[in-house]
């Protein structure tokens, strides 16, 4: 059955399924090492979908429809820093409104601008390209470097963060406002600026994201996203804010579903939704500490300045 | 390189929406009042024909759903009734949403899913002057009643057809999720391809969701590197991320078909889709408040639309007539007939449940 043809198909599927998942969960590993929880990442992914599908419907052009995409995201998790960065609001609640204001309002909009029961937008896909030589390479070279431009956008975007998480003294304010934030201020750090950094890198990225999902489907649709802002924050917890490890949890989520869809094909009666239980299940013991110690931000959710105060 | 295919005005549309979330805020109102212990159905205030619709999912979707919406403004339209369409989210919200158009003065009420049934049985019994329609519901009582599309008709003859066009001897499908008339379309298709090549290979991926279009499209793909070159679908918006992954592989230089299912998809993506598996939604909905406003509607058994009434039927693209032998159009015809006729007997899952506390 694993035949060398179907081991390219799954990790090819594997990491087609994961980039949406791995960019939405790098832009919200930043913004939760800031101390920000971001559970409306999902309403961001969605404002990115739509923006990027009204912007490459306009221009005929998948880069545009990318920047828009990004910003669109950047405006709904702007929203999301009024509430919780200049009203202290609760960071789970507003998240929550959030995500459910940004599925509502994509709905509408597009629901105005297409007809309510049905128009087909046809936009321009992004296509995949081979890397020239690496390519070329058996196996290895269809599975990573025969894909689109977002793929290699992750494979430049991981280790960049992981440098600037670990090897610069600007991921180290970062780090340092998500785990003691009154001891950063003391040593002359805003928080609150900082905070609106990440949580706007966060929202780009989430939007990038849904940009992704709209120009890789080539269309729009209501609720595209799909609860992929969630499975994002779970992704950064199985990853354990590490840039480098969350993106193989994001694989390891993709090739769950890739997996399924393999063994479904196959004829087998293995009851497939098993594998789409595994990375969950996986989460779950990450989050209760048996490999290693979990490392959340120490002051992930919590409000500042803190309201005992 | 980009286009736009609409059906129907922007701006009507867009006012119809503000009207949808006006009508919404009111029922609401409407449903918090106290409305137990006087009549809240005085004529004056609630006179005229209501006719409602309730969907899972947004009607956008150019299918499933979509129809629906075109169903009850035919209704609209025929008949002058007051229409209202509200989307439920989540299973906690279908009786309240039931309710509330119950005692906001619509008798008739069209559910439009499997999944109201449960919902709909419940809230039948406390109002039951309303009737409640539920499309592919599987409980009927006496004012609670199932609408059978017969699909699995359609999609029998999609097999016929995609048996007939495959030249690796292997067809797929994509579903959604995986309720009993979702199968019921499968087991048709399969048959269908079966009898006219025993040989021919089925293989099917669900992928969980109605309108997944990313997961859609990998499971498409899937599919499609397995070896399957003609590619049906049972989903809803997701579907265009089957004949997304449809055109991608043609555009790499491979022969590969799709082919539509619930509503005519031929001219969603002209160039691939060899026809449609359909069911006449709006039709339907308007033959079924013919007969509820007439009084005819036989209370306490299913509604069934099939080819009989021409409400199924598996529609071929006119643009690639041409990919069809003139035989295989003389097949599709005579398999019509036969299904018509009872002489094909298209294996049905049946999953009709009598509710008997409430007769």
């Amino acid at each position: 059955m694993f035949e060398s043809f179907s081991i390219v198909v799954f990790l090819g599927t594997a990491i087609r399924l994961a980039v949406p998942l791995v960019i939405a969960a790098l832009g919200e590993s930043i913004t939760e090492r800031s101390g920000v929880l971001n559970i409306g990442i999902e309403g961001s992914i969605i404002a990115g979908a739509l923006c990027a599908s009204l912007a490459a419907l306009e221009w005929s052009s998948i880069f545009l429809g990318m920047v828009f995409g990004a910003i669109g995201g950047g405006l709904v998790a702007m929203v999301f820093a009024v509430f919780v960065l200049g009203l202290n609001a609760d960071q789970i609640i507003a998240g929550t409104a959030t995500t459910m204001a940004g599925l509502g309002f994509t709905g509408a909009i597009y629901q105005a601008r297409f007809a309510a029961t049905g128009s087909v937008i046809t936009l321009p896909v992004l296509r995949s390209f081979e890397i020239p030589y690496l390519g070329e390479v058996p196996i290895l070279g269809p599975i990573f470097f025969q894909q689109s431009i977002t793929v290699y956008f992750v494979y430049l975007l991981v280790p960049t963060l992981w440098y600037f998480l670990f090897r610069t003294s600007w991921g180290l304010e970062l780090r340092s406002v998500g785990e003691d934030p009154a001891v950063a201020e003391e040593s002359g750090i805003s928080i609150l600026f900082v905070r609106f950094l990440a949580i706007m890198f966060g929202g780009l990225l989430a939007g990038l994201a849904g940009a992704h999902l709209a120009l890789d489907s080539g269309t729009f649709i209501e609720n595209m996203s799909g609860g992929r802002g969630f499975i994002a924050i779970a992704i950064v917890v199985l990853g354990r804010w590490n840039p480098v490890s969350i993106a193989g949890a994001a694989i390891f989520f993709g090739a769950a579903s890739a997996l399924q869809f393999l063994f479904q094909s196959s004829g087998s009666d293995l009851p497939f939704p098993l594998f789409l239980m595994l990375p969950y299940l996986l989460t779950l013991i990450a989050l209760s500490g048996w490999f290693g110690r979990t490392k959340a931000p120490r002051s992930l959710a919590l409000p500042w300045p803190s309201k005992s105060r | 390189m980009s286009r736009v295919s609409e059906r129907g005005t922007i701006l009507g549309n867009a006012v119809s929406k503000i009207k949808r979330v006006i009508s919404v805020v009111l029922l609401f109102t409407m449903a918090c009042s106290d409305a137990r212990n006087e009549d809240p159905l005085s004529e004056s205030e609630f006179s005229g024909f209501r006719v409602a619709l309730l969907t899972s999912g947004p009607v956008s979707d150019a299918g499933w759903y979509g129809s629906a919406y075109e169903g009850i403004q035919l209704i609209e339209k025929t008949f002058g009734a007051r229409i209202s369409h509200q989307q439920t989210s989540t299973p906690a919200e279908f009786d309240e949403a039931l309710r509330a158009y119950a005692v906001s003065g619509y008798r008739l009420i069209f559910a439009h899913g499997f999944e109201y049934q449960d919902a709909a049985i419940r809230v039948g019994e406390q109002f039951p002057e309303v009737t409640i329609i539920v499309s592919s519901g599987g409980r009927v009582s006496e004012n609670v009643i199932p609408l059978i599309f017969e699909l699995e008709e359609g999609s029998y003859i999609a097999g016929v057809v995609a048996s007939r066009i495959t030249k690796t001897g292997i067809v797929g499908m994509v579903g959604g999720v995986s309720t009993p008339p979702a199968e019921a379309t499968f087991t048709g298709f399969e048959a269908g391809a079966k009898s006219v090549n025993p040989d021919v290979e089925v293989l099917v991926n669900w992928i969980g969701s109605w309108d997944d279009v990313a997961m859609a499209k990998e499971a498409a793909v899937t599919l499609i590197r397995r070896g399957v070159d003609v590619l049906i679908h049972n989903t809803d918006a997701a579907s265009f991320g089957v004949f997304q992954a449809v055109r991608e592989a043609r555009d790499s230089g491979e022969e590969v078909w799709a082919m539509g299912m619930n509503r005519d998809q031929n001219d969603v993506v002209p160039e691939v889709i060899l026809g449609s598996a359909v069911i006449r939604i709006p039709e339907a909905f308007l033959r079924l408040a013919k007969l509820w406003k007439e009084g005819k509607l036989p209370s306490g058994e299913a509604y069934y639309a099939g080819g009989q009434s021409g409400a199924a039927d598996y529609v071929v693209n006119p643009s690639l007539a041409g990919k069809y032998k003139p035989e295989l159009m003389a097949e599709i015809d005579s398999i019509r007939l036969g299904i018509i006729d009872g002489l094909i007997a298209v294996p049905r899952i049946d999953f009709l449940e009598r509710v008997e506390g409430s007769f």
